[in-house]
């Protein structure tokens, strides 16, 4: 589990459950309870679990209390505390849809087998305005399977995000898998959020087929990475699918290049420097894409002014744009960017993670070969995409010395990267 | 787009009926906010930048635990975070004033998000407390009339309610 965000808020354990135990109404302007259960993510002892329990049984429904409710099923889910199933059964009957959710959510992450709890999830199925999604997902996960035939009722919901949800499900209880191409054709829906989920249903029903196709996915590289290396991670180990098949598409996402990507947005008029610029700050990835490749095509000259004039502005604190100023420096080949690119190889703070990746796929497109030492400096990184991304920038360079050093790494997709290319050499 | 008209015309079209006395006051009473919205709207339009940096800026200062250095719990982390989705949740809070429903919220910023905020396990909280704090500071008839700050606070709360 990614855990760079948990520590957030710096507080103790007791003064977490301290906050927490406070009654909403005695609470201090300076305080919140619902950041107590959130934070309480990073202590998985009896007390955090009993104070958290102690929350959810605070049943007054004006919404600071209600948030504070939904978080502590959340945070009891994320420390898959056994022993709070059943009130996190009991949440399944509150009226308030997101308490159900993440009660079900919680549910998935302790995992079950009683029979009734199960039934009781499935039940919800019937039940009016509940998040169907997460509750097809938590029954997929369980393996409830007297639950198909509901599951099988929402394959042509209305809303896509719960029919992948209900495709992908029935294809892993029945093996048949003719309905995943509405799951893979998601990948190219207008709406970013239904791009990101099918990925995750491509993920659940191990479809290694469509591993081209999420490469392609016009979403941040983080979800396409995500899925492409969950789907590795389960195909590899039981010979389903080869590292060397899943490779060309792994190192293509971790490239990243706007022309390998099939965008789904379209401008109706020629955009100007300054408005495909600002396009880089868009939450949707698919977006930004547009924007460079647009600026690659038609602005290559006078971009790279406005590209340092907007990282000095706003950019190097949004970590969105920051990402894709890095790209585009590299796919320009602007070499007066190299300090920039180098500050941001090293950048340690955790929302700027990906723009160091993106720095070494950068530097190696500026083609400057003081750029070396820095990209084996990251051999000794903990990130696996920057370590990846360090090796394939140094392969540009024409430099193998790295791969010796990691045959041995703790990470096995490092350690497929080193071998295949230790045979090739061999 | 979803909005008290559309769900008002959808759901008689799949009943295949004529829309009927209370599907037309609950759009009459829609339009009668619509002036009220609007101005929520131009004015949230006109101070985005200030009100999801004012909301960011008060969330760092209130809690002095936010102030620690180090990399996780650095300002900066905390503050990029904030300052770019608050942003995001601002206008699809302004597009909904607009529209007069929360479909672009649901449709843009809720359905799905959760999921990923849990998938990734990307902390919730910053966003609460921002949206917390920008509901809390809003002022009448400093910032906006009364009526058009209720159409704001309704939407702010909902966003907070949505995500958390």
């Amino acid at each position: 589990m990614d855990k760079r965000f948990f520590n957030l808020f710096n507080l103790t354990e007791d003064q977490a459950i301290a906050l927490l135990d406070t009654p909403q109404d005695q609470i201090s302007e300076d305080d919140s309870r619902y950041i107590a259960a959130s934070h309480l993510v990073n202590f998985p002892t009896e007390q955090a679990i009993a104070a958290l329990i102690r929350a959810i049984q605070q049943t007054d429904p004006a919404m600071e209390n209600r948030i504070v409710r939904r978080k502590s099923v959340e945070t009891l889910g994320r420390l898959e505390a056994v022993q709070a199933l059943p009130v996190i059964h009991s949440c399944l009957s509150d009226d308030d849809r997101y308490t159900v959710e993440n009660a079900v959510w919680a549910i998935g992450e302790i995992g079950t087998h009683d029979p009734v709890i199960l039934e009781d999830v499935a039940q919800l199925l019937h039940k009016p305005g509940q998040t169907y999604r997460v509750i097809i997902h938590t029954l997929a996960k369980l393996h409830y399977q007297p639950a198909l035939e509901r599951i099988r009722r929402f394959t042509d919901n209305a809303d896509l995000p719960t029919a992948s949800a209900a495709i992908t499900t029935v294809c892993r209880f029945t093996r048949d898998y003719s309905q995943m191409d509405k799951v893979v054709g998601m990948l190219q829906n207008s709406n970013v959020l239904a791009r990101r989920l099918s990925i995750q249903d491509l993920i659940d029903s191990q479809y290694y087929d469509a591993i081209p196709q999420i490469a392609r996915c016009p979403v941040s590289l983080v979800f396409r990475l995500r899925g492409i290396r969950m789907l590795a991670e389960s195909g590899v180990p039981v010979g389903a699918i080869p590292f060397t098949a899943i490779q060309p598409y792994l190192e293509q996402s971790l490239r990243d290049h706007p022309g390998d990507l099939d965008l789904v947005h379209t401008y109706d008029q020629p955009p100007t420097l300054p408005f495909l610029i600002q396009e880089l700050y868009e939450t949707d990835f698919g977006r930004c894409y547009l924007a460079t490749k647009t600026i690659l095509e038609h602005h290559a000259e006078a971009a790279p002014d406005a590209l340092f004039a907007t990282y000095a502005e706003e950019g190097k604190n949004d970590y969105g744009a920051h990402f894709h100023v890095m790209k585009l420096f590299g796919w320009l080949k602007h070499v007066p960017a190299y300090d920039l690119l180098i500050e941001s190889l090293y950048n340690k703070q955790p929302q700027f993670q990906k723009s160091r990746a993106a720095a070494a796929i950068a530097l190696a497109e500026l083609g400057d070969p003081r750029a070396i030492p820095h990209l084996h400096a990251c051999l000794d990184s903990k990130i696996w995409d920057l370590k990846y991304a360090a090796l394939m920038a140094l392969e540009t360079f024409g430099d193998i010395g790295g791969y010796a050093k990691i045959t041995h790494d703790d990470d096995w997709l490092i350690r497929e990267k080193a071998n295949t290319k230790l045979v090739t050499v061999h | 787009m979803k909005s008290v008209v559309t769900t008002v015309i959808a759901a008689a079209d799949a009943a295949g009926r004529f829309p009927s006395t209370s599907d037309l006051e609950s759009v009459q009473g829609s339009i009668q906010r619509a002036a009220a919205r609007l101005e929520a709207a131009e004015k949230l339009g006109a101070n985005l930048d200030r009100v999801a940096g004012e909301a960011y800026d008060a969330c760092i200062k209130k809690y002095p635990y936010l102030n620690n250095p180090g990399e996780a719990n650095s300002t900066d982390t905390f503050k990029a975070k904030c300052a770019r989705d608050i942003k995001h949740y601002m206008r699809l809070i302004q597009y909904s004033l607009i529209v007069g429903g929360t479909g672009p919220l649901d449709e843009w910023g809720i359905a799905g998000q959760r999921e990923v905020y849990r998938a990734l396990s990307l902390p919730t909280a910053p966003y609460v407390e921002a949206l917390s704090f920008a509901r809390n500071r809003g002022c009448t008839p400093r910032d906006m009339s009364a009526q058009a700050l209720t159409e704001y606070n309704a939407l702010l709360d909902y966003a907070i309610n949505s995500l958390s």
